[in-house]
């Protein structure tokens, strides 16, 4: 039985390729320079440069943290490129993108315009950077909403930037966060104004392309007063041997009565089965309800990275504010995931779920990490909390570290955990019934994310499952 | 040789200015206290920035630099009769950290049942102690266990013979009569292969004022042997206790714990567990009872090192005033300890709403064919439990004491000395009816 999940389970990466387009790039390593380049490059407003200039010499009195149950060789931040962009050029329409780009998008199975379109998904793509193309602008800009890259945003809409940027992760906030303060190239800006709902599922898709080009995404996504926005970010990157770090910051508000959801299929190059190469992905996501009755729900489906270290976040601040987390995180070979949640609860009335499923496979090692912090002023505050790990093989690790701090004694918090593993017998009564081997993992795997594939939207859930069975392919037994 | 580090911290360097390395002896254990000391003197004080201090600040500890007492005061059996069980048939009673022979009693213990003070037994029967003592708290990176085995020179011993079954509970008491005093308690049992006993380790504070209890206590438990432990803690007010207990359970042995905290002004209480043998046992029991400014810390590790092993714990906090409740709950499958069932559970009650608990129930898993949960709840007394005995006469004040008490009741119910249930039990209903 375990030959044939094992089999299961090694299946090359499928999007593993290079892209050759001429990149702009700026020399290696970091410094205020390399910082002042970025900016200038950009066009940026001179607080801006301040912004990043104050980020970047806060960064450098930090040490890297040591904290995460993840090992990898010290990273050189002076051997990364910060900075590396397609060569800039006035888009007319979609026939006006580099083919090149296109047939990227293809083989990766995103036919943009096609797929645009019949999803009604309006992609802002991100490719190495800087935004080349972006769909659906004008409809969305017919109710008001501003999607575009932060970069645009930053000259187009300088003054909402400049409102809320930082405002839920500080400049200052940890070693990665400060770090990607400092450099960041580009990503997503959303705005979402007082009353609208977005008529359509907002998406993003994530490259990372030319070697050894750190990607330091910012993604700042703000809904007004009674808005709300659904909004999918989907990450593929092709098969490189050396690690390329990803220190991405996305930074969620809400105000009264608004509604975000953000949902990630992470499937980046976890390296190879004896795990060489790979990206390291260390991202700090964090929400901020901070109006009253708003809510802020993640949802993550992560099977990618060499090593993953993420815990999105939500800081209830607003009165009877919502926050949720559903996750599944699937690590094999040599992956490492250290991923969780925070609930912050501070206003009253406060209520947080979180739902998380881990899968280990192969020799790797998944841990889940989550606070749950009830302030002293919290009155009222309910969070439920469900951890569940599977292991897949006696040779990886499962972990769960849940931090519980409650200071206010109205508050109600559980939190459970259980480890089990896929039971022969389970897998006989499976095949029994005519099932074979690796669709019944396929199947009890589908079954035990199932609590949170129901948050995805409609066709996210389909490519989750379907990511799910292919990166276990031969790895039960 | 051994070369002491420069850089010490004042604390350490207080606490350590007039050791005196002792002289004679077994050699073996000279070796092992000087391992100590020199670890001692290169650990770090623990902040707040470590991980297993996180919740705990123990800068209060780190300003007091006792040292420990030359004598104790004379004691007469009268003064601590109300703390003595009556089941138990043998008593070992420390004085400020000096054993009182004429407050303990020995006499009546069944033959292989050895009951007495470590520097005795050290004379006669080293071989015994050796593979034992200092050997299941290890002091490599622990501050407070190396600084207790620099200052070892005498403690309790427990030893059960072979196949001894049946045998009546041992009481080790600790008694702190003085302010200003530090003392280093040791405890040593040792259950051989197939015997069963059941050790009470209690700790007694006669003074309200400031005093540290730095204690050790090493459990080996043979392989078919099982020991119940109980451990009472009821340090006085003012006072710091901070506790390693390292328990090594060898094949299809068993391990009971039933730990209750009550005293001190801040309490830390390690507790680890290794399921060395196949098919071990491990249940471990906790209740804190705090209120005040009272700290209360717990820190366990339930280590699965061989397959088959089964671990049950339940750990609850009832938290009052302004105390503070920590737990720290770790559950470690190691590779290969395949078909290990391990179930752990952390349930707190806050009573008021300056109260507050940090819990982090821990699974480290590195073996697929485990069955491991674990759980962890916080909350309040439940409003209309509160009414329906409400509606049944009782008043709210009552009403709240009687739920109180039953939550903590579950834990101290299953102590297997009923003298010590009935005694515990009416603390906790007093401490309750007094917070609510």
């Amino acid at each position: 039985m375990s030959t044939v999940l094992e089999n299961l389970v090694n299946q090359p990466y499928k999007h593993g390729f290079v892209t050759e387009i001429e990149s702009e790039t700026a020399p290696k390593g970091l410094s205020e320079d390399t910082i002042r380049l970025i900016s200038a490059k950009k066009n940026e407003p001179e607080w801006l440069l301040e912004f990043r200039l104050s980020a970047y010499r806060h960064w450098l009195t930090m040490p890297e943290p040591a904290w995460p149950n993840v090992k990898y060789p010290k990273i050189d931040f002076q051997d990364i490129i910060y900075y590396s962009a397609p060569k800039p050029k006035k888009l007319a329409s979609m026939d006006e993108v580099d083919p090149e780009l296109l047939r990227t998008f293809e083989k990766l199975g995103v036919p943009m315009n096609e797929r645009a379109k019949l999803a009604g998904v309006a992609v802002d793509v991100i490719f190495d950077s800087v935004s080349v193309a972006t769909t659906y602008k004008q409809k969305l800009a017919e109710v008001g909403i501003i999607f575009c890259s932060i970069s645009e945003a930053v000259r187009e809409h300088p003054e909402l930037v400049r409102k809320y940027l930082g405002t839920v992760v500080p400049p200052g906030d940890n070693f990665y966060a400060a770090l990607n303060t400092a450099v960041f190239t580009d990503g997503s800006f959303c705005f979402i104004p007082r009353g609208v709902k977005c008529p359509m599922e907002l998406s993003t898709y994530f490259r990372i392309n030319t070697e050894s080009s750190g990607q330091f995404e910012r993604t700042l996504i703000i809904a007004e007063e009674g808005a709300s926005v659904s909004y999918l970010e989907g990450c593929t990157a092709p098969k490189f041997d050396t690690n390329q770090l990803h220190a991405a910051v996305v930074e969620l508000v809400a105000l009264d009565h608004a509604d975000i959801k953000y949902s990630t299929v992470q499937n980046w190059y976890a390296g190879d089965e004896k795990g060489v190469g790979g990206i390291y992905n260390f991202v700090t996501k964090r929400g901020l309800c901070k109006g009253v009755n708003s809510k802020i729900s993640w949802t993550q489906v992560e099977t990618g990275s060499a090593i993953t270290w993420k815990y999105p976040s939500c800081v209830l601040l607003g009165d009877n504010s919502i926050g949720e987390f559903y996750s599944v995180a699937l690590t094999n070979h040599h992956q490492q995931a250290d991923t969780g949640t925070k609930m912050v609860h501070i206003g009253r009335n406060t209520k947080s779920t979180i739902i998380s499923k881990g899968i280990s496979a192969g020799h790797s090692n998944n841990s889940y990490r989550g606070l749950v912090r009830i302030a002293p002023k919290a009155e009222g505050a309910r969070n439920y909390s469900q951890c569940d790990s599977m292991l897949i093989g006696s040779q990886c690790g499962a972990n769960t570290f849940p931090y519980i701090q409650v200071h206010n004694d109205t508050a109600k918090v559980e939190h459970e955990a259980t480890t089990s593993k896929i039971g022969e017998d389970q897998l006989f009564y499976f095949q029994s019934r005519g099932i074979g081997a690796e669709e019944a993992v396929s199947m009890i795997i589908n079954g035990f994310c199932k609590e949170v594939f129901r948050q995805l939207p409609m066709e996210f859930a389909v490519e989750a499952t379907k990511l799910l069975g292919l990166k276990l392919e031969g790895s039960v037994g | 040789m051994t070369t002491v580090a420069t850089a010490r911290h004042p604390y350490i360097e207080a606490l350590l200015q007039n050791y005196e390395t002792p002289h004679g002896g077994v050699s073996w254990l000279n070796e092992r206290r000087s391992a100590a000391l020199e670890r001692a003197n290169s650990l770090a004080v623990p902040t707040t920035r470590d991980e297993d201090w996180r919740f705990t600040d123990i800068s209060p500890l780190t300003k007091l630099h006792f040292q420990p007492a030359a004598e104790a005061p004379r004691l007469s059996l009268a003064d601590l009769s109300h703390y003595f069980i009556g089941e138990a048939a043998g008593r070992l009673v420390f004085v400020d950290g000096l054993f009182a022979p004429d407050l303990s009693a020995t006499d009546d213990l069944p033959a292989g049942v050895q009951v007495s003070n470590l520097a005795e037994c050290l004379k006669n029967h080293g071989a015994l102690i050796e593979p034992h003592l200092a050997r299941h708290v290890p002091f490599g990176d622990n501050l407070f266990a190396a600084l207790n085995t620099c200052y070892l020179r005498d403690g309790a011993l427990v030893r059960i013979a072979k196949d001894l079954v049946r045998a009546a509970p041992v009481h080790l008491l600790f008694v702190s009569t003085r302010p200003e005093i530090a003392t280093y308690p040791r405890c040593l049992v040792i259950a051989e292969n197939g015997s069963e006993c059941t050790v009470i380790e209690d700790y007694v504070g006669l003074t309200d004022g400031v005093y540290v209890n730095n204690s050790v206590t090493e459990i080996s438990v043979a392989a078919n042997a099982r020991v119940r432990h109980v451990k009472l803690q009821r340090e006085g007010g003012g006072s710091f206790h901070i506790a390693n207990c390292g328990v090594s359970l060898a094949k299809d042995s068993a391990y009971a714990s039933h730990t209750v905290t009550l005293g001190a002004r801040m309490s830390r209480h390690d507790l680890n567990v290794v399921l060395q043998g196949e098919g071990a046992a491990a249940r471990i029991d906790g209740l804190a009872l705090i209120s005040g400014r009272q700290l209360a810390d717990t820190h366990t590790l339930l280590d699965h090192a061989k397959p088959n092993g089964k671990s049950v714990q339940i750990h609850k906090c009832i938290v009052g005033g302004a105390a503070h409740a920590v737990f720290n709950g770790k559950v470690l499958v190691r590779e290969g300890a395949q078909l290990t069932d391990s179930a752990q559970e952390s349930r707190n009650l806050l009573l008021s709403s300056r109260a507050h608990v940090d819990t982090k129930p821990q699974l480290e898993i590195f073996a697929d064919d485990v069955k491991c949960s674990h759980g962890a709840t916080v909350g309040q007394l439940d409003a209309e439990q509160v009414f329906y005995l409400k509606s049944r006469g009782l008043s709210e004040t009552r009403a709240r004491s009687l739920l109180t008490y039953a939550f903590g009741a579950e834990i101290i119910d299953r102590i297997p000395v009923p003298s010590l249930v009935a005694r515990l039990e009416r603390i906790v209903l007093d401490q309750t009816a007094a917070q609510a």
